[in-house]
């Protein structure tokens, strides 16, 4: 009833708070379900690919490599220690400690979002894109192996990436909706939101490590298998 | 009866209803987008109903001669199927769910008013962009939307479709959300789950079920659409991609969304048929648990809608799961049956609706049954057999039950009756027309006339004929309704706070609920279906005096007007 209450002026009793607490971030915990569902498909889509053609893999494992994605997961990684640390310290109401840490995280965040643009714009350059495109027979990332069937692998490669675009982008569409949730966290702190009750901050954390892990389950599935 | 519960002392005032422009605006009061999400809904039931009635006129003939094209056929077939299933039951659901689950809780409104009403605003966008796809190269690949039909043939009226269907799936998550937690969450101290009114358990099996199946259909949908505008294949198989995958995960879906579809029915056949039998449920924890079960089986048959197209060692396992899912089901009829018998049944409208929707979806069912069998399905695939089972299952099962609802809820809604002679004719017109349509098309499904075209052998033309005048009879009973609901909402009887001497919470108010729902914070009873108990009885006789009696209608012209027809009203009520 958090909102309706506010808007009507009432001021809420303590089991009132622990209750619209408990509320929240229950609410949630059912999004988050819902969202594996959408990601499953979409890993899925990736994971049937992966299974069918081997080589296709094999080409953009070699030709890319993964020093750059390793990074930005270890980014993105560190993003969720400091929102941790965030909620720690408005837990202990140091105010000033919380804003601190979640400007890292919205910081790290969008570095981690730059990296994926660097990412995607090498990719572009060895022809992986969103469409379904038919690869030039000298694309470095053929070369890469020392294939038998090269016409085979040439084929397959066409369809790589959307199977590859579609789990990441949407993952990065997360990635940005939480930086921007960070600010309205931070815009938000600043004025005091949070000083008593910092569920605000632990709803946007669940959000936000829910995130990390998708990215992690991604990366492995897709760079390291 | 240890202890007799009483609701709070005092007099209650009757609220005056909510002004008509705070329907049109943004309101995070759960009443006012219970009734938003009703309308809108009822709106999109008439887009779709006049669709039905262009398909029965075309289908009078076996020639093409009232459309244009086959292509229009299969569009106006597609808006008919969307509008309905998207557009019409799911959000009815949604509204009633909307506006009774809090009072029946207790609670001053849902858990999340501002996500509540977000959920709501989504529908509108959702359902001017499925039907803007007219205009642009309509959709034509049924509410399936089955590739390559979906992806390579209909014009972009199809990926519009897609996008409204995905906001519609967004819209249902939110507000399932919001159930899920203020049923757990809301209830008041001495109300168990066990306590909880039968609707509230089936809400909230609903709600589950559409937190877990629908992103898979927004999954799905996204994909769709960049197949369609961004040149991926996943659903191409000339590149390298599959169009099983749709099937699998459309269904995947939409199985349990069928029952997010007549799960709310089921709760509330089983609040109608308690309240006017005078008789305690029979079952209530088998009743509560079999809608989980319902729930989670759901999860587990999604394949026999392709038994044609999967391969065939899958065949009888998925026939094993849907056979299962006939026993949650049964034995919710077997309860509401024994439930009824040895009652002391008032036949109004709601009740007939209830006991109508119990024989329909009977049939509805056992030809469930009859098509999870591999070999009859077979045999009737894409025949108006499958036509005729799934509509006893969603007309007979949840259309009966919106419309029982209504007539059950609508005194609490408006604070006025639904008009009971208006009602019987409604009833008889409905029942009579459903039964003239959707018994013959099992008999033409099985002499093997095909569904989804617009021209068919001569030979089916006298069934036709039959179905199609029974079609019309149905259209014209949505008339009735609509007429009753505006005659009576304006000049109705005045129902009083509680006009079936039910036990369940919402009648604990004055009708229409003031604002926040309850003066002060309601008892409940300790069974909600306890009727016929000494306690029950001492229940309602506190409640009567607590609320003072029933204004009479300012709306009839004279006071013995409005008297008179109080009084034709309890003596319909207690024939």
């Amino acid at each position: 009833m958090s909102e309706a209450a506010m808007e009507h002026g009432h001021h809420m009793s303590a089991e009132e708070v622990a209750r619209s607490n408990d509320n929240q971030k229950f609410a949630m915990w059912l999004y988050l379900a819902s969202e594996i569902a959408i990601f499953s498909i979409f890993i899925g889509a990736y994971v049937i690919f992966r299974v069918r053609e081997p080589e296709a893999v094999r080409a953009f494992h070699k030709g890319l490599g993964v020093t750059l994605v390793t990074i930005n997961t270890f980014i993105l990684l560190v993003s969720s220690w400091a929102m941790v640390m965030g909620l720690r310290a408005m837990q202990h109401g140091n105010r000033r400690g919380m804003l601190r840490w979640i400007s890292l995280t919205a910081i790290l965040g969008t570095v981690f979002l730059a990296g994926q643009y660097i990412e995607y714009r090498e990719l572009a350059n060895v022809e992986i894109t969103l469409q379904h495109a038919t690869i030039s027979e000298n694309n470095e990332l053929l070369h890469a192996l020392d294939l038998e069937n090269v016409e085979a692998a040439r084929e397959a490669l066409g369809g790589f990436g959307m199977r590859f675009y579609v789990p990441t982008a949407f993952h990065g569409a997360h990635v940005l909706v939480g930086v921007l949730w960070a600010l309205l966290v931070l815009w938000r702190g600043r004025k005091g939101r949070y000083d008593h009750n910092p569920v605000g901050i632990e709803v946007f954390g669940l959000y936000w490590h829910f995130v990390d892990v998708v990215w992690v389950l991604l990366f492995t599935l897709i760079y390291l298998i | 009866m240890a202890t007799i519960s009483i609701p709070l002392p005092g007099i209650s005032e009757t609220a005056p209803r909510p002004r008509l422009s705070e329907y049109f605006r943004w309101s995070v009061d759960h009443k006012i987008i219970g009734v938003q999400y009703m309308v809108t809904a009822l709106f999109f039931f008439l887009v779709g109903g006049a669709m039905a009635m262009l398909i029965r006129w075309e289908l009078l003939t076996p020639k093409l001669d009232v459309l244009d094209s086959g292509s229009t056929f299969n569009a106006v077939l597609t808006m008919h199927g969307s509008a309905m299933l998207f557009l019409w039951i799911i959000p009815m659901m949604a509204g009633l769910g909307n506006y009774i689950v809090p009072l029946q809780l207790g609670a001053k409104d849902m858990a999340f008013p501002w996500l509540n009403a977000f959920a709501f605003w989504l529908i509108p966008p959702a359902g001017l962009l499925i039907i803007m796809g007219w205009f642009f190269g309509p959709a034509e690949a049924g509410w399936t939307a089955y590739p390559p039909l979906s992806t390579m043939f209909s014009g972009d009226g199809q990926t519009l479709w897609a996008l409204g269907v995905h906001l519609l799936g967004l819209s249902s998550i939110l507000g399932s959300i919001n159930f899920i937690v203020t049923i757990k969450n809301m209830r008041p101290p001495s109300m168990s789950i066990w306590q909880m009114p039968l609707f509230c358990w089936a809400i909230l099996a609903t709600s589950i079920i559409a937190v877990m199946a629908t992103p898979f259909l927004a999954g799905a949908l996204t994909l769709l659409i960049l197949d369609r505008v961004a040149g991926t294949t996943f659903f191409n198989p000339a590149a390298g991609g599959d169009v099983l995958v749709w099937q699998n995960i459309f269904w995947f879906y939409s199985h349990p969304a069928v029952y997010v579809m007549v799960l709310p029915s089921f709760g509330i056949m089983s609040d109608v048929i308690s309240v006017h039998s005078r008789k305690p449920i029979f079952g209530y924890r088998m009743i509560a648990l079999s809608s989980l079960a319902i729930a989670l089986v759901g999860f587990t048959v999604w394949a026999h809608h392709m038994f044609t197209s999967l391969q065939p060692e899958l065949r009888i396992p998925f026939m094993v799961t849907t056979m299962i899912i006939a026993v949650p089901t049964g034995i919710k009829i077997f309860s509401w049956l024994a439930t009824v018998i040895g009652g002391k049944i008032r036949l109004n409208s709601a009740m007939i609706f209830a006991l109508s929707l119990l024989s329909l979806f009977l049939i509805g069912g056992i030809t469930g049954v009859m098509l999870a069998a591999v070999p009859i399905n077979i045999y009737v695939h894409d025949t108006y057999f499958v036509v005729a089972h799934f509509h006893f299952t969603l007309f007979g099962g949840g259309v009966f039950g919106i419309y029982a609802a209504l007539y059950h809820w609508w005194p609490k809604i408006t604070g006025r009756k639904l008009d009971e002679r208006l009602g019987k004719i409604h009833w008889f017109l409905t029942y009579f027309g459903f039964l003239g349509t959707f018994f013959p098309q099992q008999i033409v499904g099985m002499l093997g006339m095909p569904r989804r075209v617009a021209v068919y052998d001569p030979a089916f033309q006298s069934w036709n004929v039959i179905i199609s005048i029974s079609a019309f009879i149905l259209g014209l009973s949505v008339l009735v309704l609509i007429y009753n609901m505006v005659v009576s909402t304006i000049r109705g009887e005045v129902a009083g706070p509680n006009p079936w001497r039910a036990l369940t919470l919402e009648w604990a108010t004055s009708s229409p609920p003031p604002a926040w729902n309850f003066d002060e914070d309601p008892v409940p009873f300790e069974d909600p279906y306890g009727y016929g108990t000494e306690g029950a009885n001492a229940y309602l006789s506190a409640l009567e005096e607590r609320f003072s009696p029933p204004v009479v209608a300012p709306a009839a012209e004279t006071v013995e007007e409005a008297a008179e027809e109080i009084a034709e009203g309890e003596s319909s009520q207690e024939a």
